[in-house]
Parts: structure tokens; C-alpha cells; sequence
């Protein structure tokens, strides 16, 4: 398998409190990695280490191979880092079509100089971006909502269009933050075959949920995590299985 | 007639000013109070180049008064996006008051009493209807390329920033660097819009260029329609033509004076009751 994400002793705190402890984590192409454990155990935090949202104290992180720890959060996304959020950040006052277009890595269109000077080449890159935003929106079944102002949409077509918009970066590695908090029914299934969909594509996936059972149903692999330390790193009925985790998380 | 076309000229000033204030605010999201210093900055280096470098032809004095302006607006952008969005309000503030000391203080700027005899470029009866031709042409060319800007793929992507930055910037967008073009575009339309008033008054002084006069400008733009293409040019025809109005009502001075300020504060206060969104503002949606 080829490796995609290397995370190398990572380490941030905030103070007195540790987000991440001597983080070690490898993610490979078609891998879907469950990450799990209790509310503040840092997993999200690891996703904006990762995505550059946040800069660690120490630590290297490698895509494809390649360091890109200087790389600040835009570029780290150019690079082909793409992640969703946990309450969606999606852009409010627009249509949903609209929210996708801002989603490709490097857009040629947006750009004053090409306005001025290059009308014809961003209207060809508009309709191809517009047809890859529909083909998109057409596999989770709501190109009927492409006009629709995403605040209109109810919550569970929300977090599919939050997905929908970071798959407009095509890059290797998907990062996705709680995707099915909140969310039941088809939106649920359509989720979750998404989500199998990119990695069979070849792209490496990171999920943090917990519901256990869309990790269980979706990822080979999973970590716990508490306290900012990955705890196991193993398969997700070994987690399921350990009575010590079971007890964190659960408090049973 | 001499004083429409004076009015008229004032008018689509104003117009730049506020189109491109509705664009660095209104769409950027960008909290600035500093307006005035770069149609200030663009009016003194006009001025300046105008009385002092005599040869240079006056499209060019006006060009550099622009890149002045943007210049100077790149280096305030840039030092104080870099701390952090709010800071650029407090940043502007103190730039705007700042850098008006300095005019009022140096002796080549004509201090206090401002500069004069800026050369009159364009002479005999045509003066006025030329430029007013030059300052409506460059006042619709400022309007139709904000514009062209917002309803593009560009503009697209200024929403997107103001909605969520950082949901905007973990997709690969440049928020600063975007932050900073369109700052950077506002601010060199109103220092263009500086060179021209400069020209056509040929007298300028720091009290025309007040921090007060944002206010002036940011009423034309709530009242128009804050983040739509036309709204600050109606807001500018409204504020500036009202009162131009009421004095064809030849009410003695005393009564005069009050009456404007009276009329002008009630029509804003029943447009903004109204429609909270501007004139052309979507109705539904309050800012």
C-alpha cells in the first residue's frame, strides 16, 4: 500500500493542556482510518495539525512522501489535503452550486487579471467546474438542490453538501471531521458509499466519528485516542474488544 | 448652469467614492475608515505633480495619484490583515488621522491652508461639460467593473471569504491576498477619483478630506443598498441632490439651514425604517 500521510511525533499544547502527545500515525492510498475516543482527546485538533489550521510545537507530517510543515493552511489544501468540519462551515448567503465552485484546489477563474483580460478561458473553466460540482452532487443524488440556498436545505442534505464541496479538491488525502453526527436515514447510506467510493479511488480517508458502528461498517483500521496520546492502533474489533478503552470512552 | 454641472461633477466624485468604499466594505467585509485619506492621497499627488512637474500631461498625474493610492493601501492592508481582520479598522483609523496631520504639517502639502493653483488642464467654456464627461465616463467605468468583479467567478469567491474565512482558505483560497486586492482596488478608485477633483477644483485642503467623510460616503452606501452594484450610486444622487433641492425652495437662510438638516436626517431615518437593506437592496435580507 502506498503511504500517503506520515505523521512523525507530533506535538501541541495549549497551555497546561495537551492536544497531541507524540503523535505517530501513517495513512495509505484506499485506506479508510476510523479515529476514535472521548471528546477532547484531541482528534480534531490532529485534523488541524494536519490540514495547517494549527502549527505544532515539534513534529514532522509528510504528504506523499514530502514535508510540508512550513506549508501554511491554503497551500497544505492545494497540496491535495482536503477535510470537512464538524458543523459544516459552509458558505451561507450562497446556492449550494455556488458553495461546490469554491471547492476545486486552483480555480483559474478567480482572478481579477483573468477577468479583465481572459473572459473566454474562465467561461471554459467555469463549465467544466460546473459539470464536475453536478456529477458530484449527482452521485449523492441532489442535483435537484444545486439552486437551492444551502441554508434552506434540511441538516442531513447540509453535511452531504459539506462532503460534496471538499470533494471538489480531488487530492489524496480526505480528512472528515464527525460526518455522521447528526445525520440518519438515506443520507446516512449515501454517506457512507461516498465515502468507500474515494477510497477505492486510490485516495487515502480519515474519519472521525462516533458512531462506532459506521467506523466498524467502513474502516479496516482504527486509532484511539485520549488525552492528545493514540492509545491502540489496531482493527476495530481489537478496540471494540479492549475492556481498558471501552471504559475510557464509555465510562463503564 | 455652471453650478448644476459643479453638482453634477460632485456627484459621480462621490459615486467612485462610494462604489468602491461598497466594494472594499459591502463585499470585502473589510472594516475601514480610511476612505478619505486615499481620495486625499490621490488628490495630493495629482496636485502636487500637477504644480511641480508642470510637463507631465495630466492622465499621467491622475495615473500616479491612483498608484499612489494603491501603493499606500497595499502597505497598510498588508501590515495590519497580517495581526488580524479587526485590527484593520483601528489601523485605518489611525493611518486616516495620521497621515492628515502630516498634510496639515508639512510645508510642500501647503499645510492647513491647502494647495493651490493646481493648473486648469482643460480651459474656456467647454471646462465644465468636459469634465464632467471625463468624471461621468470614469464613474460608470468604476461602477460597471465593481461589478464585473462581484457577479464573476471572483465575486464568488469575496462572498465565500466573507461567509467563512477559514472554510474559504482550507479549500486553497489566499484569503489575505485576496483581502488585499480588493482593498487594494477600492482604494486606488478613490485615488483616482482624487486626481480628478483635484483638477476640477484646483484647490485642495486636509479639511476636505476629514475622517468625517466616511461617514458621508458609508450613509450614501447603506442608504443605496450596501453590496449591491447601484445602490451607492443612487445613495450619492440622494445625498448630494436633496439638499441641492431644497434650496430652490428660497426659504429665507435661517430657516434654511435647519430645514435641509431636518428633511435630510428624516429621509434617512424613513429609507433605513423601510428598507434596512438599502434602496436596491434585497428587502428580505437586513444587513
Amino acid at each position: 500500500m502506498t503511504e500517503i500521510l506520515r505523521v512523525e511525533g507530533l506535538q501541541k499544547r495549549f497551555g497546561g493542556i495537551v492536544v497531541s502527545d507524540n503523535i505517530h500515525l501513517t495513512i495509505g492510498a484506499g485506506e479508510i482510518l476510523g479515529l476514535i475516543g472521548p471528546n477532547g482527546a484531541g482528534k480534531t485538533s490532529l485534523f488541524n495539525l494536519i490540514s495547517g489550521v494549527l502549527r505544532p510545537d515539534a513534529g514532522s507530517i509528510f504528504l506523499n512522501g514530502q514535508k510540508i510543515d512550513g506549508a501554511p493552511l491554503y497551500k497544505r489544501a492545494r497540496m491535495g489535503i482536503a477535510r470537512t468540519w464538524q458543523n459544516m462551515l459552509l458558505f451561507r448567503t450562497m446556492t449550494v452550486l455556488d458553495n461546490m465552485l469554491v471547492g476545486p484546489r486552483d480555480y483559474a477563474g478567480e482572478s481579477v487579471t483573468r477577468l479583465a483580460f481572459g473572459r473566454a478561458g474562465v467561461r471554459a473553466a467555469e463549465a467544466a467546474m460546473r459539470a464536475r460540482a453536478m456529477g458530484i452532487l449527482g452521485r449523492m443524488g441532489l442535483e435537484s438542490t444545486a439552486s437551492s440556498m444551502v441554508v434552506d436545505l434540511p441538516f442531513g442534505q447540509q453535511k452531504l453538501i459539506g462532503l460534496a464541496r471538499t470533494l471538489m479538491n480531488d487530492g489524496p488525502l480526505l480528512l472528515l471531521d464527525e460526518p455522521m453526527a447528526g445525520v440518519e436515514g438515506a443520507a446516512y447510506e449515501t454517506m457512507q458509499r461516498v465515502v468507500r467510493q474515494e477510497a477505492a479511488s486510490g485516495r487515502a480517508v480519515c474519519v472521525v466519528e462516533h458512531n462506532v458502528s459506521f467506523i466498524r461498517d467502513l474502516c479496516s483500521r482504527a486509532v484511539f485516542m485520549a488525552n492528545g496520546k493514540i492509545l491502540q492502533d489496531g482493527t476495530v474489533e481489537d478496540l471494540i474488544a479492549s475492556a481498558t478503552l471501552t471504559e475510557l470512552y464509555f465510562g463503564v | 448652469m455652471d453650478y448644476l454641472i459643479t453638482l453634477a461633477i460632485l456627484i459621480a466624485i462621490y459615486v467612485i467614492l462610494g462604489a468602491s468604499y461598497n466594494l472594499v466594505i459591502g463585499y470585502g467585509g473589510l472594516s475601514t475608515v480610511a476612505h478619505p485619506i486615499f481620495f486625499a492621497i490621490g488628490a495630493y499627488t495629482t496636485g502636487l505633480l500637477s504644480v511641480n512637474v508642470p510637463e507631465l500631461p495630466a492622465v499621467v498625474n491622475v495615473l500616479l495619484g491612483m498608484v499612489t493610492a494603491v501603493v499606500a493601501s497595499v502597505l497598510l492592508a498588508g501590515s495590519a490583515l497580517r495581526v488580524s481582520g479587526d485590527y484593520l479598522l483601528i489601523a485605518s483609523l489611525g493611518f486616516q488621522l495620521g497621515l492628515l496631520q502630516l498634510i496639515k504639517n508639512l510645508d510642500f502639502t501647503g499645510g492647513p491652508g491647502g494647495l493651490s493653483a493646481i493648473p486648469s488642464t482643460i480651459l474656456g467654456a467647454a471646462r465644465g461639460p468636459a469634465f464632467l464627461a471625463i468624471t461621468g465616463a470614469a464613474a460608470v467605468a468604476c461602477v460597471f467593473i465593481i461589478r464585473a468583479i462581484v457577479n464573476g467567478p471572483y465575486g464568488r469567491a469575496i462572498s465565500a471569504m466573507r461567509d467563512e474565512e477559514l472554510a474559504f482558505t482550507a479549500l486553497g483560497r489566499n484569503a489575505m491576498s485576496m483581502k488585499i486586492a480588493i482593498f487594494a482596488i477600492g482604494c486606488g478608485m478613490a485615488g483616482g477619483a482624487g486626481g480628478i477633483y483635484a483638477y476640477y477644483f484646483q484647490y485642495i485642503s486636509p479639511d476636505q478630506f476629514e475622517v468625517l467623510a466616511s461617514a458621508t460616503i458609508l450613509t450614501m452606501v447603506v442608504l443605496g443598498g450596501m453590496g449591491t452594484p447601484f445602490g451607492p450610486v443612487v445613495g450619492a444622487i440622494l445625498l448630494l441632490a436633496i439638499p441641492q433641492a431644497i434650496t430652490f425652495l428660497q426659504l429665507p437662510p435661517a430657516i434654511m439651514a435647519p430645514t435641509q438638516g431636518i428633511i435630510f436626517t428624516v429621509l434617512v431615518l424613513v429609507f433605513l425604517y423601510l428598507r434596512p437593506a438599502g434602496i436596491l437592496g434585497n428587502k428580505a435580507r437586513a444587513i
